[in-house]
């Protein structure tokens, strides 16, 4: 017995040595941000948003002393043990992004009054030291839906989203809006795949919606990836995207019109303003062109050869009427009815 | 109507290639007496060694079809060594069969995964191999979208199922193969080295496997990222027993799976008033419906089915 609690404590003492307690070691000035996502930093889509918002946000404030951290592919059963592990070492906010870590936050938030904690979509008020973030992502749809009404050719565009709820919903159901709004006769095909992330799936949704005569698709979530590849093997097809990183891709710079995307950035500057006034949570902080919650481009390489003025113009207003009425432009999009398109 | 359903019926053949080889190769790995409950991870490997050659060739642009071949190759031979390996675990070994599939499914998508952040990065696409139109057969109408516009690899996966019979039903390795997962006792007695035959089964099926993740990454994704496979794996395995370890019957229901699932997609973009979830869910409640109501009589599984074979032990 007495050997093997001597072996045990052999194997221990190196990674005691090596251990340290974050907190004590915690320099004060330090504003500490970790991430936990369920995918990576660079899927192209919504986790590497998050990420990207993070950095940018981090590069914006020189003046503040932050230190960031990440860890992907965390299920949300798994999430909880690095969270706890993030408090330990002293971390201020802890974004769990996703609206699947939900009860995990709100129970370690329980635990720990003294650390903020952030997680979206999600247009709950949390309790007092748990914030949330909701894109009203129905404006991002709505200028990618002008953008699609107005160049269909054959009046039939697609739309491959991931699921019918949060951000996603309310950027299908804004894209819809916003066809609409200058193409009433088109006919949209909506389908959904029932994943985030299964780009098989979505692919092979995009190519039945381009088999149906869709010639202008868009997507929500990494799983839109899938569906863009699908897009770039139609000769004449193109994409509006609803993550800028899209833009960046072969297919994207090929296919993809436009594409707004969130800007996470403003969402963590305004966390770490209100962290550092000391107000841990109980709020939630919309996204949306009128915060500086999305941001909206066009690709260089086909601007000129698709976006006439007219439509640039009519994108604006749109824009410019977010800006000056967030609440109210696009307030009956939950109104909109799959089933009557 | 006539083109909706013309247009769903021409994505079956390509869409259910992946499904249909990898079921093939565990029809393999069944009729042997080997349970492979690993065949997502192996298809998660296959897919990323698969796109690996030529995005490397090419650094995500144009390459010689060469370098999609050897992809494909690559595949075929990494799923064999994946085999080989569980051979070792189960066979050899004797492990539990179950438990290590379930090792095998987490090794092959983490490693899958793993690699490819190291290697590639971020998710990313490759040109992969064309559509074909063959020629004259393709303007048929109707006939010619749903039969003779297809890629290469779709082709040539079909054309595997008649070679897949030919050797499980014709073959004196075929005899042996099934003769192992039947009765492995009286296999040994007839002088079959039956642990040989279950690791050249499992070789074969890891293979089958690695070129299933190889089509959906090279043919029909064009892509890869570490979720890609999404759970294919596993209903390559349930296609098994849909298809009662029937190489033509497999065939049917990795077509059926596959119909179902065009079939859904169609319902949902077509405006139909019906919970999307339902549809998603389509697929999946037709196999267990159709598993559930098949006959007790028609199943032909194989009798030692998950057995480990030790010769030393009379059971």
């Amino acid at each position: 017995m007495k050997k093997l609690l001597v072996l045990a404590l052999v194997l221990i003492l190196p990674f005691m040595a090596f251990a340290q307690g974050g907190g004590e070691t915690a320099d004060d000035d330090t504003f500490r941000i970790a991430l936990i996502i369920e995918n990576t930093i660079d899927d192209k889509g919504w986790c590497q948003s998050m990420h990207d918002g993070i950095t940018q946000a981090i590069a914006e404030m020189p003046d503040m002393k932050i230190e960031y951290s990440y860890n992907e592919k965390m299920l949300p059963v798994d999430a909880g043990s690095i969270a706890r592990q993030y408090v330990a070492e002293g971390y201020d906010l802890i974004i769990a992004h996703g609206a699947q870590y939900k009860n995990l936050i709100l129970e370690i938030a329980e635990e720990y009054p003294d650390v903020s904690f952030a997680f979206g979509t999600s247009s709950e008020i949390g309790p007092a030291n748990v914030f949330t973030y909701m894109p009203e992502s129905e404006e991002t749809g709505y200028i990618n839906g002008i953008i699609a009404g107005t160049v269909t050719r054959d009046d039939i565009v697609g739309l491959v989203g991931p699921v019918d709820s949060g951000d996603a919903a309310r950027y299908n159901r804004g894209y819809v809006l916003g066809v609409q709004s200058v193409n009433p006769d088109a006919k949209i095909l909506v389908a959904h795949t029932g994943s985030f992330s299964d780009y098989v799936k979505s692919s092979e949704v995009a190519t039945s919606q381009l088999g149906n005569g869709a010639d202008v698709l868009t997507g929500s979530s990494q799983q839109a990836i899938g569906a863009l590849r699908a897009t770039a093997e139609s000769p004449t097809a193109m994409w509006v995207g609803q993550d800028l990183a899209q833009l960046t891709t072969a297919e994207g710079q090929a296919k993809c019109i436009a594409a707004s995307a969130y800007n996470y950035a403003a969402v963590v500057k305004e966390l770490v303003a209100k962290i550092t006034a000391g107000t841990l949570g109980g709020e939630c902080i919309p996204m949306n062109f009128a915060n500086g919650g999305f941001v909206f481009d066009y690709n260089p390489a086909l601007k000129a050869e698709w976006v006439t003025p007219e439509l640039e113009a009519e994108v604006q207003t749109a824009i410019d009427s977010f800006i000056a009425d967030p609440d109210g432009t696009l307030a009956n999009w939950a109104d909109v009815d799959y089933s009557t398109l | 109507m006539l083109d909706i359903i013309t247009n769903m019926l021409s994505m079956c053949i390509p869409f259910s290639v992946a499904l249909l080889l990898a079921s093939i190769g565990e029809m393999f790995n069944q009729r042997a007496g080997v349970f492979n409950l690993g065949c997502e991870g192996v298809m998660a490997m296959g897919a990323f060694i698969g796109m690996l050659i030529p995005f490397m060739a090419g650094g995500g642009g144009a390459v010689s079809e060469w370098y999609n071949l050897l992809g494909f190759v690559a595949a075929a031979v990494l799923g064999a060594l994946f085999g080989l390996f569980f051979g070792l675990v189960t066979v050899t070994f004797r492990a539990p069969q179950g438990i290590a599939g379930i090792g095998l499914q987490m090794f092959g998508v983490g490693t899958a995964g793993t690699l490819f952040r190291h290697f590639v990065g971020g998710t990313q696409s490759i040109p992969g191999i064309p559509d074909i139109d063959i020629p004259v057969l393709s303007r048929i109408p109707v006939i010619g979208d749903i039969f003779f516009s297809h890629n290469a690899a779709a082709y040539l996966a079909y054309l595997f199922i008649p070679v897949a019979w030919y050797i499980l039903f014709r073959t004196p390795w075929g005899l042996k193969v099934r003769a192992a997962g039947t009765s492995p006792r009286a296999a040994d007695s007839m002088g079959i080295n039956v642990s040989r035959v279950r690791y050249e089964a499992l070789m074969l099926g890891g293979a089958l496997a690695g070129l299933a993740g190889a089509y959906l990454s090279i043919a029909q994704a064009k892509m890869f990222s570490d979720t890609l496979i999404s759970g294919r794996g596993f209903i390559a395995v349930a296609l098994v027993y849909f298809g009662h370890w029937h190489p033509a019957q497999i065939m049917g229901g990795a077509l059926l799976f596959t119909l179902a699932q065009t079939f859904q997609t169609i319902v949902q973009s077509m405006g139909i008033s019906f919970p999307y979830e339902l549809a998603v869910m389509l697929p999946y409640i037709l196999v267990i419906v159709v598993l559930s109501f098949t006959s007790r009589n028609q199943i032909t599984a194989p009798t030692s089915l998950g057995k480990p074979f030790n010769r030393e032990i009379r059971t």
